[in-house]
C-alpha cells in the first residue's frame, strides 16, 4: 500500500486527471442513480407508508350501515373503512382560496393516509388534516389556520399524504381531512351517517381478482362512480407525468451505463499507458499477477475517493429536485434508504474501474516484455509508425490541426477509448434533450398523442352540430370518456374514448395491427392494453361498466397510443348509450387545414361556445415542469463534466506522449497559439467522430431503447433534431476548446529543454 | 385342519380385495377418504378466501342438560346430511336471474351450482368412512322438485353411473363464457377462472354410494316445491320441459318480504301470468325436467330407502336405527306452497302414537324445517316435551349448524339440532352417535361432529366457489360455533331404551 501510494504520489498530475474523470462518473452516477431509484419506488414507498388500501371505491352516497351489509360478504377483506367525501367546498388560508375543495369525512377505523407532520385529527376539536400538496403551496404548518366553508376556521393538526391521486396543484382540487365526530358533533348525532367512499385492505392483495369479481354481485345496484385498485392509482398518477417518470428513471440508468462505459475505457487507457513501468516491472522479474494487483491496486486507490465523492455530491445535487418532483406526485423520497442503492453504484463502479485495470494489465502482461518497455501495444507501435509516414507527408500540408490529429490518432486505442467515451456522452445528452422536446410536445402539441383536434367546448353532443357550422371548423363531435375495467380481468383498469361516429378525422392513434372500427360493436385497443389482456385483432373485449353491465366488443385493431399508458379503447358512443343516458363529455373540435386556432376561438366566442385549446398529455403545471427541468438539467450537467473531463485526460495523455514534439515546436518558435492549435487538431480528432458516432448510437440504439422501455406501447419521438445535434455539437466543441486551453497551459508550463529529453 | 384351510384362504381373499382396493380398481372400490373434523379441519385462518387444513377439532361438552359421563358403548351411528339440493342447473324451471334482488329472491344461483351432483358424491364418499349404521337425508335433496334432478341425486346415493347433464350435451346455463351478465360467476372468465369446468361438470361419473348404510330419507320444500316455493302446475311444467329460457327481468319483481307464504305464491303465480317478463333464450327441451307429483317424489324416496309402499303422498315413517334407537321422521313440507314448515293435527296424533310405541328406545324426531319455526311445530315440541324418550328433534332446511337444548319441566331434557347444507359453505355432514355412558347408573349421551367432503375433483372447486360466495355460508356464518359442531351432549337422566 505504502508503495502504492508513493507511484501514486509520483504522478500527481496523471492521479488529478483520473480523480477528476472518476469523480465526474461517480457524479452521474450520484445524481442518475439517485434520481432513478427515487422515481422507481417513491409510489410504492409513499403506498406502504400511507398504508393505501387495496380498493378505493367511490359510490352515490347511502348509509354506512347498507353499504357495510354488502361490502362485508366480500371474500379476502381484511378491513374497510368509510368516508364521506364533499365535493365543492370553499377552503382558503393564507390569502389563498379555491372553491374547488373536498372536505373528507373520516369515519373511525383504519386511514389510508400518511401523517407526515402533526398528528392525526381527534374526535374533540375543531381541526383538519391538510394534504401534503395543500400544506406546501398554501405554506400551512401545523398549527396554522385553514377556512373551510360551513366548518368554520378550524386549526391545522397535521399534514397528510396519501397516494390515491398526484398532489395538489397537479390534482386540481385541495383536499383536507375531518373527523366524523366533529361533524357529529357540529351537526347533530347520527348513527347512521351517510359514506360514499369505502377503503377496502385485502388480506391477499394478490387475490385481488378474486373479490373484485365477488363486489359485482355484493354491489349490485350500487352505482360505482369509482373504482380503483393499486394499479388504476398508479394509472391515475401516471397521468400525470408517468411517462416523464418512466423516462427520468431509464435516462438515468442509460447514464449509469455511459459513466460506467466511459470508466471502463479510462481505466483501460490508463494501464496502457503505463505500459512501458509494466514492462520494467516485469524485467525486474515482477509476475503477471503481481503486476496485475499493483495495477488494480493503484486504480482503486485513486478511484476510492473520487468516486465516492463524486457519488456523494451528485446525490446531494440531485436530492432537492427530486424530491420536489415526488412532492407533485405524492411520493416519498428514499432518505436513509437511498444510502444502500448508492453504496452498490459506488461498488459497481468500483468493480468497473478495477476490470478496467486489471483485464489490459493481464493482457499485457501477456506480451514480450521487450515490446512492453517499448510502449506496450505492438498494434498501437505499428499503427503509430505508419501514422509517422503517412503523417510526415501531412504535417507539412495540413498545418498545426493536421499534425495534432495525427498526435491523437496515431495512439489508436487510446483515441477510440476517447471517442467511445465521448460519443456515449453525446448520445446520452442527445438522449436528454430528446426527452425534453418530448415533455414539451407532450405538453403542447396534441399530435403527439395522436389527437387531431385543436380545440375543445364544454356542451352536448346536440352542441356539435352547431359547433361545425362555424366557419374554419372542419369536424366537431362530442368526445366521451369512461374510465373502466376489463369484466374478465378486473384488477386491469382501462380508458374508453368514445365518438358519436368515425374517430379518426378527431385522433387517431397509428395502427399497430389489424383495421380500424367500422361498427359499434367494434373497437381500437391500445397496444398498453392488448398487452396486459393478450388481445389480438378478432378477439373479444369485455368491458365492466359502471353500472354493473358488461359491454362486449370485437376487437378490429390495436393502436400505439400514449394516453392513459396505452390503456385505451377508442369506440363509438351509442354503446355505450346503452349502458347509462350520464355519458357526457366537451366537443371535439378539429379545424380546417389553414384555419387560425384564434379566428376560431374568437368565433365560437361570439357564437356562445367558450373553447380550450387541446393539451397534450403531462401537467401543465409550471412548478412541477420547472422542477422536471431541473432534473434534467443535472443529469446533463453530470454526463457534460464526464465529457469534459475525458477530453481533458486524453489531450493530456497526447501532449505527454509528444513532449518531445511540442518542445520542438516551441524551439524552433512555434507561438502558444500554435501549440493550441495542434492540441485543437487532437481535440477535433475526438470530437467530430464522436459526435457522428453519438448522433448514430442514439438514433439507432438508445432511443429505440429507452423509447421501449419508458412505454412500449407507442411510439415516442426520441430521434435527434438537427437543433439537438447542433447544440450537443457545439458542447462538445466548448468541452474541446476548455480542454485545450487547460492543456496548453499545462504544456507551456513545462521547460523546453525537458521536453526535448524525452522521446516521442 | 379344514378350519385353518378357510382361515388361510379366507386372509388370501381379505388380502386380495386389500391389494385391489390399494390398487385403485375404480372409484366404488377407493377406500373413502376421512373429512371428519375431529381429525382435521378446513379453515380459512389468513382470511385469504382460500380454505387450508386446520387442526383437528375435539368434542366439547355441552352440559345444559347434564354432564354428559365417559362413553361407554356406541349404540347407533347415524349421518345426516341435508340440503344437497341436487339440481338441473340448465334446466328453464330456474330463475337465477332473481339471485341479485336479494332477499326474498336471494339463493337462486350459486357460482358452484353445476357442481351439485359431485359434492354429494364427495359427502358420500366422506361418510362411508364414518361407517354409519343409517344416513338421515335431511331433505331437499334436489332443488327444483325436477324429475331428472331427483333421478340423478338418488343413483349418487344408491351408487352407479350418475349423468348431471340435461337437455342438450353439454353446459348450457347462465355460466357461459358467452353471457355478458357479469353477475353470474362464469368460470371460463372470471376470477377465480377454472376453464373447462362446466364441461367436466356435464360429464358422467361413477358415484360409490351410500354402501350398507341404510338410507333414512325427509322431505324437504325443494324436492316438492318449484324452487321451494311454488306447487308445479301446467303452466311451470310448461316452463321446466319448454325450449324457452328466461335470462332476465325487464324489471325488478315485487315480492313481499316477510310477507305470508300464500301472498308470495299468488305474486309469483300473478308473475307467471302477466306479459313477457324479459328475453328468453331457446334451449333444447327435456322432458325429464317435469316436475314431480308429491307422491311420486315420497314413492321414489320410500322406494329407495327400502320403505313400505303406502298411497299417501306424506312420507312420515318410522325407522329403527338398531335395538336402541328410533327414529321418527316427519314430512313437514306445505302442499300449498311456501318454504317454512307445517305440521297438520294428523301428523300430531300420529306422532303421539309412534311416541308410544318407541317403547324403551331413545327416539330422535326428523323433520326438513325446524320444528320451532314450523307452523304446528309447538304443539309438536310440546309433545315431546312430554315424552321422556325423545333425545333429540333433528332437522335441516336452515343450511347453519346449531345446537340448542330443549329442556322439560321436570328436569332434562332434549336437543334440537340443525345440520348445514351441502349446497352452500361449510358443505358439511354430520355424525351422531348414542352412546352409553359408564355413569352409575348408566345413561345416554349424544356426541356429534361434522364431516367435510373429501374434496376429491369437481367438488374441492365446488368448496372453493361455495366459501366465496357472497350469499353463501362464509358471510351468513353457517359454520356457526364450535359448540354448534362438534359436542358431546349430556342428557340428564337414564330416560329410555334397552341401553345395557
Amino acid at each position: 500500500m505504502r508503495r502504492a501510494l508513493q507511484r501514486l504520489l509520483g504522478r500527481r498530475r496523471q492521479v488529478l486527471v483520473a480523480a477528476t474523470l472518476i469523480a465526474a462518473a461517480g457524479l452521474a452516477v450520484g445524481v442518475a442513480g439517485s434520481v432513478g431509484y427515487s422515481l422507481a419506488t417513491g409510489y410504492d414507498r409513499a403506498a406502504q407508508r400511507s398504508d393505501q388500501p387495496d380498493i378505493l371505491a367511490r359510490f352515490a352516497p347511502r348509509r354506512r350501515s347498507e353499504l357495510r351489509a354488502r361490502l362485508d360478504r366480500l371474500p379476502n377483506v381484511e378491513r374497510i373503512s368509510y368516508r364521506l367525501e364533499v365535493n365543492r367546498i370553499g377552503l382558503g388560508a393564507g390569502g389563498r382560496f379555491s372553491r374547488r375543495g373536498a372536505v373528507h369525512v373520516v369515519h373511525p377505523g383504519r386511514r389510508g393516509y400518511a401523517i407526515v407532520a402533526g398528528r392525526d385529527v381527534r374526535g374533540d376539536g375543531a381541526e383538519a388534516l391538510v394534504e401534503r400538496g395543500v400544506a406546501r403551496e398554501w405554506d400551512l404548518q401545523p398549527g396554522d389556520r385553514i377556512s373551510v366553508r360551513q366548518l368554520g376556521e378550524l386549526r391545522v393538526a397535521g399534514i397528510a399524504l396519501s397516494v390515491d391521486n398526484v398532489a395538489f396543484p397537479l390534482a386540481s382540487v385541495p383536499r383536507i381531512y375531518v373527523s366524523e365526530a366533529m361533524i357529529q358533533r357540529r351537526f347533530g348525532a347520527d348513527p347512521d351517517p351517510d359514506v360514499n367512499i369505502a377503503l377496502v385492505w385485502l388480506a391477499d392483495p394478490a387475490r385481488l381478482d378474486v373479490t373484485l369479481a365477488a363486489a359485482r354481485p355484493a354491489a349490485f345496484g350500487l352505482r360505482t362512480e369509482q373504482l380503483l385498485t393499486g394499479r388504476g392509482v398508479r394509472q391515475a398518477i401516471d397521468q400525470a407525468a408517468g411517462i416523464v417518470i418512466a423516462l427520468l428513471a431509464i435516462l438515468a440508468l442509460v447514464a449509469c451505463v455511459c459513466a460506467g462505459a466511459m470508466l471502463a475505457a479510462a481505466a483501460s487507457a490508463e494501464v496502457r499507458r503505463r505500459a512501458p513501468v509494466l514492462g520494467v516491472q516485469r524485467a525486474l522479474g515482477a509476475t503477471r499477477r503481481r503486476t496485475v494487483g499493483e495495477q488494480v491496486l493503484d486504480a482503486l486507490l485513486v478511484a476510492v475517493p473520487a468516486a465516492a465523492a463524486g457519488v456523494a455530491i451528485g446525490a446531494l445535487a440531485a436530492a432537492a429536485p427530486t424530491a420536489a418532483l415526488l412532492g407533485y406526485l405524492n411520493e416519498l423520497a428514499p432518505g436513509a434508504a437511498l444510502l444502500w442503492p448508492l453504496v452498490a453504484a459506488f461498488a459497481a463502479l468500483m468493480a468497473v474501474v478495477a476490470a478496467g485495470a486489471a483485464w489490459p494489465a493481464w493482457r499485457l502482461g501477456r506480451r514480450p516484455i521487450a515490446a512492453l518497455l517499448r510502449g506496450g501495444d505492438l498494434t498501437a507501435r505499428s499503427c503509430v509508425r505508419r501514422g509517422r509516414r503517412r503523417g510526415a507527408g501531412r504535417d507539412a500540408r495540413g498545418g498545426l490541426l493536421a499534425l495534432g490529429a495525427h498526435f491523437a490518432l496515431a495512439r489508436r486505442a487510446r483515441w477510440l477509448s476517447c471517442v467511445c467515451v465521448l460519443a456515449v456522452a453525446a448520445a446520452a445528452v442527445l438522449l436528454v434533450l430528446a426527452v425534453a422536446d418530448l415533455l414539451v410536445s407532450l405538453r403542447d402539441d396534441p399530435g403527439t398523442l395522436g389527437r387531431r383536434y385543436a380545440l375543445t367546448v364544454p356542451g352536448e353532443a346536440a352542441d356539435a352540430a352547431a359547433v361545425q357550422r362555424i366557419p374554419g371548423v372542419a369536424a366537431a363531435a362530442q368526445r366521451s370518456t369512461v374510465d373502466a375495467a376489463d369484466s374478465f380481468s378486473l384488477t386491469e383498469p382501462l380508458r374508453v374514448i368514445a365518438y358519436p361516429g368515425d374517430h379518426v378525422p378527431f385522433e387517431a392513434p397509428p395502427l399497430a395491427s389489424g383495421r380500424r372500427l367500422r361498427t359499434e360493436r367494434e373497437v381500437e385497443v391500445g397496444a398498453g392494453l392488448a398487452d396486459a389482456l393478450g388481445l389480438r385483432p378478432g378477439g373479444q373485449l369485455a368491458i365492466q361498466a359502471a353500472s354493473g353491465r358488461e359491454l362486449r366488443f370485437r376487437v378490429a385493431g390495436i393502436v400505439r397510443a400514449l394516453e392513459n399508458d396505452g390503456r385505451v379503447v377508442y369506440a363509438r358512443t351509442a354503446p355505450l348509450l346503452r349502458d347509462g343516458p350520464s355519458l357526457g363529455g366537451p366537443i371535439a373540435v378539429r379545424l380546417e387545414p389553414g384555419a387560425a386556432r384564434g379566428a376560431v376561438v374568437r368565433r365560437l366566442a361570439r357564437a356562445g361556445f367558450a373553447s380550450r385549446a387541446t393539451g397534450g398529455a403531462t401537467a401543465r403545471n409550471q412548478a412541477f415542469l420547472a422542477v422536471l427541468a431541473t432534473v434534467l438539467r443535472n443529469v446533463a450537467l453530470a454526463i457534460g463534466l464526464v465529457c469534459l473531463a475525458a477530453v481533458v485526460q486524453t489531450l493530456t495523455l497526447t501532449a505527454r506522449d509528444r513532449r518531445r514534439s511540442l518542445a520542438v515546436l516551441r524551439a524552433t518558435g512555434a507561438t502558444p497559439r500554435a501549440l493550441a492549435a495542434v492540441l485543437a487538431g487532437a481535440a477535433a480528432a475526438l470530437v467530430v467522430p464522436a459526435l457522428a458516432a453519438g448522433v448514430a448510437l442514439q438514433r439507432l440504439v438508445l432511443a429505440p431503447v429507452v423509447a421501449g422501455l419508458a412505454a412500449d406501447y407507442a411510439t415516442l419521438p426520441l430521434g435527434v433534431s438537427a437543433g439537438d445535434a447542433l447544440a450537443v455539437g457545439g458542447g462538445l466543441t466548448l468541452v474541446g476548446v476548455i480542454a485545450v486551453l487547460v492543456v496548453t497551459r499545462s504544456a507551456l508550463g513545462e521547460p523546453i529543454a525537458a521536453g526535448l529529453e524525452h522521446e516521442d | 385342519m379344514a378350519l385353518r384351510v378357510h382361515i388361510r384362504l379366507l386372509a388370501v381373499v381379505a388380502c386380495l380385495a386389500a391389494a385391489a382396493a390399494a390398487s385403485g380398481c375404480g372409484a366404488a372400490d377407493r377406500a373413502p377418504a376421512s373429512g371428519s373434523t375431529l381429525r382435521s379441519t378446513l379453515r380459512d385462518a389468513d382470511g385469504d378466501g382460500a380454505l387450508e387444513p386446520g387442526p383437528a377439532e375435539p368434542l366439547v361438552a355441552r352440559t345444559q342438560l347434564g354432564a354428559p359421563g365417559p362413553a361407554e358403548r356406541t349404540l347407533a351411528t347415524l349421518a345426516i346430511v341435508s340440503d344437497a339440493h341436487v339440481r338441473d342447473e340448465e334446466s328453464p324451471a330456474r330463475v337465477p336471474f332473481l339471485d341479485r334482488f336479494g332477499a326474498p329472491v336471494d339463493s337462486t344461483f350459486r357460482p358452484h351450482e353445476a357442481l351439485s351432483a359431485q359434492v354429494l358424491d364427495a359427502s358420500v364418499r366422506a361418510i362411508r368412512a364414518e361407517r354409519p349404521d343409517a344416513v338421515l337425508v335431511a331433505g331437499d335433496l334436489v332443488d327444483n322438485a325436477q324429475a331428472n334432478e331427483l333421478a340423478l341425486a338418488l343413483t349418487v346415493l344408491r351408487g352407479g353411473t350418475a349423468r348431471p347433464d340435461s337437455g342438450a350435451a353439454g353446459y348450457d346455463g347462465p355460466q357461459r363464457a358467452a353471457n355478458p351478465d357479469p353477475l353470474f360467476y362464469r368460470p371460463d372468465v372470471d376470477a377465480p377462472r377454472h376453464p373447462g369446468l362446466l364441461a367436466r361438470a356435464q360429464r358422467p361419473f361413477r358415484a360409490v354410494g351410500l354402501g350398507g348404510a341404510r338410507l333414512l330419507p325427509l322431505i324437504g320444500n325443494h324436492d316438492l316445491l318449484v324452487q321451494g316455493e311454488l306447487p308445479p302446475d301446467a303452466r311451470t311444467q310448461a316452463i321446466a320441459t319448454g325450449d324457452r329460457r328466461l335470462t332476465r327481468l325487464r324489471e325488478r319483481p315485487q315480492l313481499p318480504d316477510g310477507a305470508p307464504a300464500a301472498l308470495r305464491i299468488a305474486a309469483i303465480r300473478a308473475l307467471l301470468a302477466g306479459p313477457a317478463l324479459g328475453p328468453t333464450r331457446r334451449v333444447a327441451a327435456d322432458p325429464g325436467r317435469r316436475a314431480l307429483r308429491p307422491a311420486q317424489v315420497a314413492a321414489r324416496l320410500r322406494a329407495a330407502a327400502g320403505l313400505p309402499a303406502t298411497a299417501s303422498d306424506a312420507l312420515d315413517y318410522t325407522a329403527d336405527v338398531g335395538p336402541s334407537l328410533r327414529i321418527l321422521a316427519l314430512d313437514a313440507v306445505d302442499r300449498t306452497g311456501g318454504s317454512e314448515g307445517r305440521i297438520t293435527p294428523r301428523q300430531l296424533t300420529w306422532l303421539r302414537r309412534e311416541l308410544a310405541r318407541a317403547g324403551r328406545r331413545a327416539v330422535i324426531v326428523a323433520t326438513h324445517q325446524p320444528l320451532r319455526s314450523s307452523r304446528g311445530g309447538a304443539a309438536v315440541l310440546r309433545l315431546l316435551d312430554s315424552s321422556p324418550a325423545v333425545v333429540a328433534a333433528l332437522s335441516g332446511h336452515t343450511h347453519r349448524h346449531r345446537i340448542e337444548p330443549r329442556r322439560r319441566r321436570g328436569g332434562g331434557g332434549y336437543w334440537l339440532i340443525e345440520t348445514a347444507s351441502l349446497a352452500d359453505h361449510p358443505q358439511q355432514a354430520r355424525m351422531l352417535r348414542l352412546v352409553r355412558t359408564r355413569s352409575r347408573p348408566a345413561g345416554l349421551a349424544l356426541e356429534t361432529w361434522v364431516v367435510d367432503h373429501d374434496g376429491a375433483g369437481l367438488a374441492g372447486t365446488a368448496r372453493e366457489l361455495a366459501y366465496l360466495d357472497v350469499q353463501g355460508g362464509r358471510p351468513r356464518n353457517l359454520q356457526a360455533r364450535r359448540g354448534d359442531r362438534n359436542v358431546r351432549l349430556g342428557l340428564r337422566a337414564p330416560c329410555c331404551g334397552p341401553i345395557s
